[in-house]
């Protein structure tokens, strides 16, 4: 019984966790499509700061990713 | 038999195999190995750390040597790399150059390439031997990484006592907008940013480092595992179903396995510009 909802406990705790950087990757990704569909000359440097605001945005979901372990 | 029901002994004896072991039982039960244990990991540590530095040893006495070739020559075409290899190897170094340059400054930049260019290339080889069958990325344990974020905690807070003082590093916690505000706000708003600022920088960010890096190779290899064991599982006994099942999964695994070579060179990328923006963030701390 325990056991089963430790486990329910893990699955809801990443699965909550990675809907807000779900959204806010997507975000980041198109937006950077946007930018990079307008200026295509800047298109390597919007790489750059995208992948930089992706691993600080990824942060939160990994966060829940840990939790699931500490559980 | 149903191959459903077996599936959850493979995916234990997967989850098995991919925790730290001593390199040489495979079956190993029982408590936690102990530190003075050659663990699989480790063994593929030195594998990788090895590679690297043979490799670079001696593309970087071949290119000394070009160079006082070319010194003695005096023709500037004499500089140009005679090897593809050595052409590749000289192209990822400048990669990191760019990359260093860029986030950091053209000023500071350069100075760090060595130390984000071992990263980068220690982590991508090992993240590639990973993929090879039998292999393991170091980055699959979370000791490992753990070690890594903590070298790059070291290094980023060490440069900001080093450029701005240890007290002048505190304060550039708080922003420049917070700290020109009259008294109250610069005590009520200015704690309490400096305490989020605080634990984001010194506890949050080698947290995240540490486990980005450990969570992709190991949910990585956990996919390339499962996708496995569905084939072993379906192959086994024929009929249309499993085999239909079967010939979907060895599709997937194909197509996982393509991703996973991606993910390796985004994860040592991620990991290494990281490193350049946490030192950047330190380098200019009285700025912002």
């Amino acid at each position: 019984m325990e056991a089963g909802l430790v486990a329910i406990g893990k699955g809801l705790a990443y699965g909550l966790a990675a809907i807000g950087p779900g959204v806010g990757i997507g975000i980041v990704g198109g937006k950077a499509l946007e930018a990079m569909a307008r200026q295509p000359e800047m298109a390597g440097r919007i790489q750059t700061t995208m992948f930089i605001a992706i691993a600080f945005t990824e942060a939160l979901a990994l966060l829940g990713f840990v939790l699931t372990f500490l559980l | 038999m149903n191959p459903m029901e077996q599936l959850p002994d493979k995916i234990e004896e997967l989850v098995h195999e991919l925790s730290v072991l001593p390199y040489n039982d495979m079956h190993y039960e029982g408590p936690p190995v102990g530190a003075l244990v050659l663990t699989n990991y480790v063994v593929w540590l030195v594998i990788a750390t090895l590679t690297v530095f043979v490799i670079f040893f001696l593309v970087a006495r071949r290119e000394q040597k070009r160079m006082s070739f070319a010194v003695e020559s005096g023709k500037v075409t004499d500089l140009a790399p005679t090897s593809k290899f050595v052409s590749m190897i000289e192209l990822g170094v400048e990669f990191i150059r760019d990359m260093a340059i860029d986030v950091i400054g053209p000023k500071d930049g350069p100075k760090y390439t060595a130390f984000l260019g071992t990263f980068f290339f220690m982590i991508l080889v090992s993240n590639i031997y990973g993929l090879v069958p039998g292999g393991k990325p170091f980055a699959g344990t979370m000791g490992a990484t753990v070690a890594l974020a903590l070298i790059v905690w070291v290094v980023f807070v060490f440069v900001g006592f080093k450029k701005n003082g240890f007290f002048g590093y505190m304060k550039s916690l708080i922003p420049s907008g917070v700290r020109e505000m009259p008294l109250a706000g610069r005590i009520g708003l200015g704690s309490y940013i400096f305490l989020l600022e605080f634990i984001s920088t010194f506890i949050i960010r080698p947290l995240t480092q540490s486990v980005r890096l450990f969570a992709n190779m190991y949910a990585g290899h956990i996919i390339l595992g499962v996708f496995s064991a569905f084939v072993v599982l379906f192959m086994r006994q024929f009929s249309v179903a499993n085999f239909a099942v079967g010939t979907v999964s060895m599709l997937f695994l194909i197509i996982m396995y393509a991703f996973e070579i991606f993910v390796a060179f985004i994860q040592a990328y991620v990991f290494t510009i990281l490193t350049a923006v946490y030192i950047q963030s330190s380098v200019h701390a009285s700025e912002h």
